[in-house]
């Protein structure tokens, strides 16, 4: 799991790559929270580098989008390879966590 | 089970303790159980206070001077590890809604199954023994591991051990667990001549995902005897899921209910794969998605159902991503497509031998690389 991260303005993109499971959900959620500034109104997360996720990492995404919510800050995902799509669309995920087909798109909506 | 368990039994019809003295007397006669009687809620509570050794209550709903719903209330505050299987009319949803919300265990419906009865005590006690085995051990805590297999005790011992016997049909399931990811179960329902069926996977492990898994179970079981439409039912089930959930568990799981006489199957899936159908010429299909978030998680949200009627000889198979994410030392997945081929032109001659064919395929696959999820399948099949 590795991360990369570009912000401009109040908009922070984070690229995540590699596997997130029960192994390492808790150091993936801590470490993309590590990432926000208080400024950051609007967090889109790049998962196009994402091989695999499994129903823990489903969770701690849902614990920062909800942390996020809460503090009235926007929180997207984008760039889902076929294989991590299905698992957002078979868990339905992608009704409760924005998902847009690119960076560029998160960052339109 | 060595101990003698005692079971407390609540009901204001007189007739109801012969005839449990008479239908459990194996259980009685091998020291198993021993049976206290109570004709209404007040008598019950002060058999309790003046009992510590009773171990569950299974209680009516209905009863003067005090009500199975207000005495379930009382339990905590007489022993926080008392477990209630709370007796219902199938289809009465505001009780079975508010024995839920009290915390009862398990539910059985009005005439009384005696041998359903049997299945669910002899469940409801085995998850007693664990969960005290849990508690006493848990200041002894000192690595993961221990809770972990704390965990696995708890969540072996919600899993039914017999199938449902039915003329229509035959159903077989099993969980192999992973070492050190817990979350999946099972379970099967009778309920009014259906056949309910359900495969489930909780979002974490530990303890917490025990208890969680518990609660769906029972969420579940409520939900399915006081609704009919599989559909209603898990957004039933969700709402009592997401109502007290601070830590954004869930569970996805496909919930099917089985006409034996019809051969009509009606399922919905919370977040969770759809079944596969083998007909019995061999053509294999993934039953149509239906729509659905896992359970737990969002507030309002719609479920949808669909149908399908099996012919004699048809199968259906219920699994778990245990199954299809299945690695393999080359750390490639197992997938959907080996399922299906696994069937396609073989149908299976039985239930047992379609989920056996399966735990063979998956295990022949995964090959020594080391298994990391929990694998569950169930397979019904119309005779």
């Amino acid at each position: 799991m590795r991360f990369n991260h570009e912000r401009s303005g109040d908009t922070l993109v984070v690229s995540a790559s590699g596997r997130v499971d029960g192994s390492n959900a808790s150091d993936f959620l801590d470490s993309l929270q590590g990432l926000f500034d208080p400024g950051d109104q609007r967090i889109i997360l790049d998962l196009g580098g994402l091989e695999y996720i499994s129903s823990a990492g489903l969770r701690v995404l849902l614990m920062a989008a909800q942390n996020l919510d809460k503090q009235q800050k926007s929180f997207s995902i984008c760039s889902l390879t076929e294989a991590v799509g299905d698992v957002f669309r078979i868990s339905g995920f992608d009704q409760i966590i924005n998902v847009f087909p690119s960076v560029e798109d998160a960052k339109q909506g | 089970m060595t101990d003698c368990y005692k079971i407390l039994v609540v009901d204001d019809e007189p007739d109801l303790e012969p005839l449990v003295l008479q239908r459990m007397r194996r259980h009685i006669r091998a020291n198993e159980y021993e049976f206290v009687f109570a004709s209404d809620g007040v008598e019950a509570l002060e058999k309790l206070n003046a009992d510590p050794t009773i171990d569950m209550v299974l209680s009516d709903i209905n009863m003067p001077k005090m009500d199975g719903l207000t005495l379930l209330q009382q339990l905590p505050g007489v022993d926080p590890n008392l477990r209630a299987v709370i007796v219902s009319a199938y289809g009465d949803m505001d009780n079975i809604r508010t024995a839920m919300n009290r915390g009862a265990f398990d539910f059985v419906t009005k005439p009384i199954d005696f041998d359903d009865l049997k299945i669910t005590i002899a469940r409801t006690l085995e998850h007693l023994a664990e969960w005290r085995e849990a508690l006493s051990s848990r200041d002894q805590l000192v690595a993961l591991q221990n809770e972990l297999s704390i965990a696995s005790q708890l969540q072996q011992s919600i899993l039914p051990d017999i199938p449902p016997v039915t003329h229509g049909c035959e159903v077989s399931a099993n969980m192999e667990p992973a070492r050190n990811v817990g979350g999946d179960f099972y379970d099967y329902l009778h309920m009014d001549g259906y056949v309910g069926l359900v495969v489930a996977d909780v979002s974490d492990k530990g303890i917490p995902a025990s208890m969680f898994m518990m609660s769906s179970r029972t969420a579940l079981k409520g939900a399915a005897i006081g609704l009919r439409e599989p559909e209603m039912v898990l957004a039933e089930v969700n709402n009592q899921l997401q109502q007290d959930n601070p830590t954004f568990m869930f569970v996805t799981l496909v919930y099917a209910l089985f006409n034996p006489d019809s051969g009509l199957l009606t399922y919905s899936s919370a977040g969770h794969d759809p079944p596969l159908l083998i007909k019995s010429d061999g053509a294999v299909t993934e039953l149509p998605h239906t729509k659905g978030v896992a359970l737990g998680i969002a507030s309002d949200v719609e479920y949808t159902q669909e149908s399908v009627t099996l012919a004699p000889g048809d199968t259906v198979v219920l699994f778990t991503d245990g199954v299809t994410e299945a690695m393999n030392a080359d750390n490639q997945q197992f997938g959907l497509d080996r399922l299906i081929e696994l069937f396609k032109n073989q149908p299976p001659e039985s239930a047992a031998a379609a989920n056996a064919a399966v735990f063979e395929c998956v295990r022949a696959f995964a090959g020594d690389a080391p298994q990391s999820d929990d694998i569950t399948c169930l397979a019904l099949r119309r005779r």
